[in-house]
This record gives C-alpha cells, sequence and structure tokens, in this order.
C-alpha cells in the first residue's frame, strides 16, 4: 500500500462522513415529524408517568429536534439504537441482529447461486458469438429476470408444494428442503445481469494479444478459457460483487413476506407500516454505512489485486 | 452448463465470420429488438387510449355470484375479480398507470435530473462534479426500497389532508386521491432514478469536453450553454437514451412493487402490482389462476421487452463488442 493508495482511502473516508451525517439528518426529520407522541406509542396500553420520563430524558423526546439528533448519535455511539414500538421488551439492536443474520446467511447463498450460473452463462455466451446461442442464452435470462418475484414465488409454490408435494410452504430454517422455492427465487433473477456483464467482459479479453499468444502456444482450448480468459474477464466483476453485498445483508422485503422468513427485509417492512421509527433509522443507517464501506472495499481490493490501477489519478 | 464448447467462433474471431452470416446474425438481433420494440408501442398505445381499448368499465362491479371470480369467457375475454369487474379491462388500465408512471419518472429523473446534473458534472468538473457523484454514489447505496417505502408510508400519514384540499382547489375533483397517490411514489422514486442516467451522461461529458471542436468552439467565445446543447449534448444521447432503456423495467417494476404492498396505486384504480396482489397466493392461483396470470403475463412482457431493447442496444453502442461484428 503506497502513500498515494493510504491517501485515497483517507479522503474517502472523509467523503463519507458528512454524506452519512446528511442522510441521518434528512432520515431523522422525516421519522421525528410524523405525528403523534413516539413515548405514546413505545409505551401504548402500560403507560406509567416514571417510564414516560425515564424514557423522554433518555432520547430528548420533548426537547427540539436538533437536541434529539445529538441525543440520538451519542447513544448511537454506545451502541444504544433506541426503543422499538412494536416489541416494548427489546431494544433495537436486540430486534435486528437476528435478523440480519439470517438475511445475510440467506443472501449469501443465492449471491453464490447467482454468480456462478450468471458467470458460467456469461463465458459461454460470449465464446458463442456468431451463433444464436448467444442470444439465446442472454435472452433467456433476461426473461428469467423479467418475472416478477411476487408472481414467480406464488407459481412455484403452487409447482411444488401443492401439485407435486416435494416442499413445503413454512419457514423451517436452513435445514429444511423448504429453503429451496425461496433460494430460487432470490438468486435466479440476479443472473441476468451479471452474465450480461461477465459477456461483455470476455469479449473484451478475447482480443487481447495475451489470449492470441496463448492460443499460438497451442495450449488446451480449456487452459485458455480459464486461465487466459477467465481470469482476467473476471476481474471487473469485484465491483458487481462488491456492490451488491449491501444488498445481501438488507434482505429481500417480498421474498421474506411471502415465505414467511424472519428476515431484516420483512422487520423493515413491518416497522415501515407500523411505524416503529427507531428501527427504520437503523436500518437506513446501517444499510448507507455498509454500501460506504462495500465501495472503499471495491477500490481497495483493486489496487491490490491489479498493479495496473493507479487510484486518485482521474478517473473516467 | 459447459463451458468448454464452441471454440470454432473464437478461433475465427470476427475475420471469417461471412458478411452474410454476420448481417443475418444482425437481423436475428435487430428482429428482438423489434419485436421488444412492437410489443412495447402496443402496450403504450393500451395505456394512452384505455379508454377507447377497454371493452368495459373496469369500475362496474357486479356482486352476484355468478358474475364473480368468472374464468374467461366471450363477454369477459380474462374473466371477472372478486367484485365481479371485467380484468381484461382492468388490464387495460393498469397499463395505463404503468405508462404515466414511466413517463413521469423518464421526465423528471431520467431527463431533467439525470442529463442536466450528469452534464452539469461533467462539464463542469470541479468541485460540482465530486459533489454531484459523491451524493449520486451514496444515493444510489441506500436501501431504496425500504427507503421508498418510508417516504411513502410518511407522506401517506398526510394523504387524506392532500386530496381533500386538492379535490376542493383545483379541477382535479374525484382523481385527487389517485393524483396524490401517483404523486407521493414518484416522490418515493425520482430521487433514486436520476443515478444511473447522470453516471453514464457525466463519463461521456468528460470525453467530450476534451475533443478539439469543443476546444474549437470555447475559443471562438461560445457561451457554456451553447457548447452543451450543440456540442456535448448530441455526443451524450445515444448512451443516455441505451442507459435509460436499460434502467426502464426497474423504474416500472418500483410502481409495481410498491402498489403490490399496498403503498403504491391502490384499488379501485388498477394497477399490475394490486392486480397481481389480489391473485398471488399458491391456493388463489390452484382455484382462479386467471387472477394472477391475467395481469402477471403482460406486465413480465413488458418487462422482458425493456430488457431486451436495453440489452440490444447496449450491444449495438459498446465500443468493445464492435471489433468482433
Amino acid at each position: 500500500m503506497g502513500p498515494g493508495l493510504l491517501g485515497y482511502t483517507v479522503r474517502r473516508l472523509l467523503w463519507a462522513v458528512p454524506v452519512l451525517f446528511v442522510i441521518s439528518v434528512v432520515v431523522f426529520y422525516m421519522m421525528r415529524l410524523a405525528p403523534g407522541d413516539p413515548v405514546d406509542a413505545i409505551l401504548g396500553q402500560r403507560y406509567q408517568e416514571e417510564q414516560a420520563a425515564l424514557l423522554r430524558k433518555k432520547y430528548g423526546y420533548d426537547e427540539p429536534i436538533h437536541v434529539q439528533y445529538i441525543k440520538y448519535m451519542q447513544n448511537l455511539a454506545k451502541g444504544d439504537l433506541g426503543v422499538s414500538t412494536r416489541h416494548q421488551q427489546f431494544t433495537v439492536s436486540e430486534i435486528i441482529i437476528p435478523k440480519i443474520w439470517v438475511s445475510t446467511r440467506l443472501g449469501a447463498i443465492a449471491l453464490v447461486i447467482s454468480f456462478t450460473l450468471g458467470i458460467l452463462a456469461g463465458i459461454y455466451a460470449a465464446l458463442a458469438r456468431g451463433t444464436f446461442l448467444d442470444p439465446l442464452t442472454i435472452s433467456f435470462w433476461l426473461a428469467i429476470d423479467a418475472i416478477p418475484v411476487f408472481v414467480a414465488a406464488p407459481a412455484l409454490m403452487w409447482l411444488f408444494a401443492l401439485k407435486l408435494d416435494l416442499v413445503g410452504l413454512g419457514w423451517r430454517g436452513f435445514g429444511s428442503v423448504n429453503i429451496i422455492l425461496p433460494i430460487i427465487v432470490l438468486s435466479l433473477p440476479g443472473t441476468a445481469g451479471v452474465a450480461r456483464f461477465v459477456r461483455a467482459s470476455v469479449l473484451g479479453v478475447l482480443q487481447e494479444d495475451y489470449v492470441r499468444t496463448a492460443r499460438a502456444k497451442g495450449l488446451q482450448e480449456r487452459t485458455v478459457v480459464f486461465t487466459h480468459i477467465a481470469r482476467n474477464a473476471l476481474l471487473p466483476l469485484i465491483t458487481v460483487i462488491g456492490l451488491s453485498l449491501p444488498g445481501v445483508a438488507g434482505g429481500s422485503l417480498i421474498v421474506e413476506q411471502l415465505f414467511g422468513i424472519p428476515g431484516i427485509g420483512r422487520e423493515g417492512f413491518d416497522a415501515v407500516l407500523a411505524p416503529d421509527f427507531d428501527v427504520i433509522l437503523a436500518l437506513v443507517l446501517f444499510g448507507s454505512f455498509l454500501f460506504v464501506i462495500a465501495n472503499i472495499l471495491i477500490d481497495l481490493l483493486y489496487a491490490v489485486i491489479d498493479p495496473r490501477i493507479r487510484l486518485g489519478a482521474a478517473r473516467g | 452448463m459447459s463451458v468448454a464448447v464452441a471454440p470454432e467462433p473464437v478461433l475465427t474471431e470476427g475475420v471469417s465470420l461471412s458478411p452474410r452470416r454476420r448481417m443475418f446474425l444482425a437481423l436475428v438481433r435487430k428482429k428482438i429488438a423489434m419485436l421488444a420494440i412492437a410489443y412495447l408501442a402496443v402496450f403504450y398505445f393500451c395505456g394512452v387510449f384505455a379508454p377507447w381499448v377497454a371493452p368495459q368499465d373496469p369500475y362496474r362491479q357486479n356482486l352476484s355470484a355468478e358474475a364473480r371470480l368468472q374464468g374467461p369467457s366471450s363477454e369477459h375475454w380474462l374473466g371477472t375479480d372478486r367484485l365481479g369487474r371485467d380484468i381484461a379491462s382492468r388490464v387495460v388500465y393498469a397499463t395505463r398507470t404503468t405508462v404515466a408512471f414511466t413517463a413521469v419518472v423518464l421526465i423528471s429523473g431520467s431527463l431533467f435530473l439525470g442529463l442536466g446534473l450528469g452534464l452539469l458534472a461533467g462539464y463542469r468538473g470541479g468541485w460540482v462534479d465530486t459533489l454531484i457523484m459523491r451524493v449520486g454514489e451514496v444515493m444510489g447505496g441506500l436501501p431504496t426500497l425500504l427507503l421508498m417505502l418510508a417516504i411513502t408510508a410518511a407522506f401517506r400519514t398526510r394523504l387524506n389532508d392532500v386530496s381533500f384540499w386538492l379535490e376542493d382547489h383545483t379541477w382535479l375533483g374525484d382523481d385527487a386521491r389517485t393524483v396524490t397517490k401517483f404523486g407521493i411514489i414518484v416522490f418515493a422514486t425520482v430521487p433514486f432514478a436520476w443515478i444511473g442516467s447522470t453516471r453514464i451522461v457525466r463519463s461521456q461529458a468528460l470525453a467530450i469536453r476534451e475533443e478539439t471542436y469543443v476546444a474549437a468552439a470555447e475559443a471562438m467565445g461560445a457561451s457554456t450553454w451553447r457548447v452543451i446543447a450543440r456540442h456535448v449534448l448530441p455526443g451524450v444521447m445515444p448512451l443516455f437514451i441505451v442507459g435509460v432503456s436499460a434502467g426502464m423495467a426497474g423504474t416500472a417494476g418500483a410502481e409495481v412493487t410498491l402498489s403490490f404492498l399496498g403503498l403504491g396505486i391502490d384499488p379501485p384504480t388498477a394497477s399490475f402490482g394490486s392486480l397481481i396482489a389480489d391473485g398471488a397466493g399458491p391456493q388463489t392461483l390452484e382455484r382462479f389462476p386467471h387472477l394472477l396470470l391475467a395481469p402477471a403475463i403482460p406486465v413480465a412482457l413488458f418487462f422482458f421487452a425493456w430488457n431486451l431493447l436495453g440489452d440490444a442496444l447496449v450491444d449495438l453502442l459498446s465500443p468493445r463488442g464492435q471489433g468482433l461484428r
């Protein structure tokens, strides 16, 4: 890591601070300006004066909104994300962390499948350029991508659960076969994007001199494809993978809703409907933070992997 | 899926593809794009001229037992829903919702914000560029659906106030409620809709700014606006169009998803999202397949058509692909 790279990282991190600050202020105002007393919402029927006073003091609910914001940030620094209006006995972090963990594991499985299929399809389509198999492969995945999740899910549920009786419909954890359908609807739509990206990337690499050299040396086709073409063509995929990581942890609202998965996407939706302001706020801040981190990681990874890339210089 | 097949076209590398074969393939690709364009034309036509295309009144209910949840028949081509309304007509009116939504987001998000900010960032450069791109970068990384839901839910608490006010003070009348809901989802979508186009336009504008003809125009004293309008804009447009069409399915999908969740355009106004929500569910699908299939097939084809068109355009314009052509 040279001094240029370090400087670049520091600059990026410094940019992240004001941006995250603005996001948190905007979302905080949006949540706090909603009608109704948050303490009423949190305590509900079990409203007691002492408890209410305690909450008001800790989170500053009856103070001006900028004081509330400062208090929120002070509590955040201590790891206290506030209280949920729906589950009074739990803190926000107790609610969201297990659910983030469920969504993350599910999303990670789907991501691996999606990228494996996409990479294979993309390489295949690029190598089949000039035949009808190329547009056919890409069109197939684009068609899959065009089916909304909330159409595919009931159709698959009907076919595999009601007709064929191969899987059940409820959520039974990661060990059960019931996980297959959610995994399918989570992973297949993303494949088209990966396949198109890989195809374009492979087509670019095919024209490189080192591929011609490898062929001229009489290397086996398999060696050329996997060692010379795939290796170089897949490098730009780091960006795509990196950018999809925050989404993995964010879960998928609709899939979790339809399959009854206790994940963070569904939690966010319930929080929005309730409305459960501190949970929403925590999720938005968490998502934004993950994204900023992912972006910086991508850049650093490139710099480490590919010495040709010099960060901090003009970026087009 | 075997990867190591078809080494032959690789070895030829565009040189020994016969011109006829190349034309044939271009035609195949074009044919797909043409089909997509034809479908989109029909779709947009249905949306714009919905009152004339729809076979019946999409709002007329018939609650008698023999009129509700009927399968397709000569009277109701796509059957009827739970309230005995004609689904074919509701699907046609749903295309109207989608058409209006994509048009508004296209103009406000892509054209106004996307193209405008992209040109500004690319041509002005400096801190303006840095600011716009950093904001866009982080906006693009926010949990979009969650924020869209939060914005929608926050504004929906004031839905009644706004729609009653509009009803009393404007010519909207009974449409005020729908217009307000429409406004809310547009407002929730546009902040996230400009980022892609801005990025494309900016990088293109950056490249064009360095061209000699731009330097020449500047040397001759052309104003910034003139340089942008006469020299930068024409060069930016092709890639901008490609970017917009590639992102169109996602834009339209936002409204469908919000409506599916009950936070977008909801009944009685027809939207693909709420129509699908009516029929989604394995048991419902078993008993009344037309409830799900009638709206799902046209809207999936609509997304597919934009996907195909976007892909074909990207392929035609990408400088990398051209060498093989």
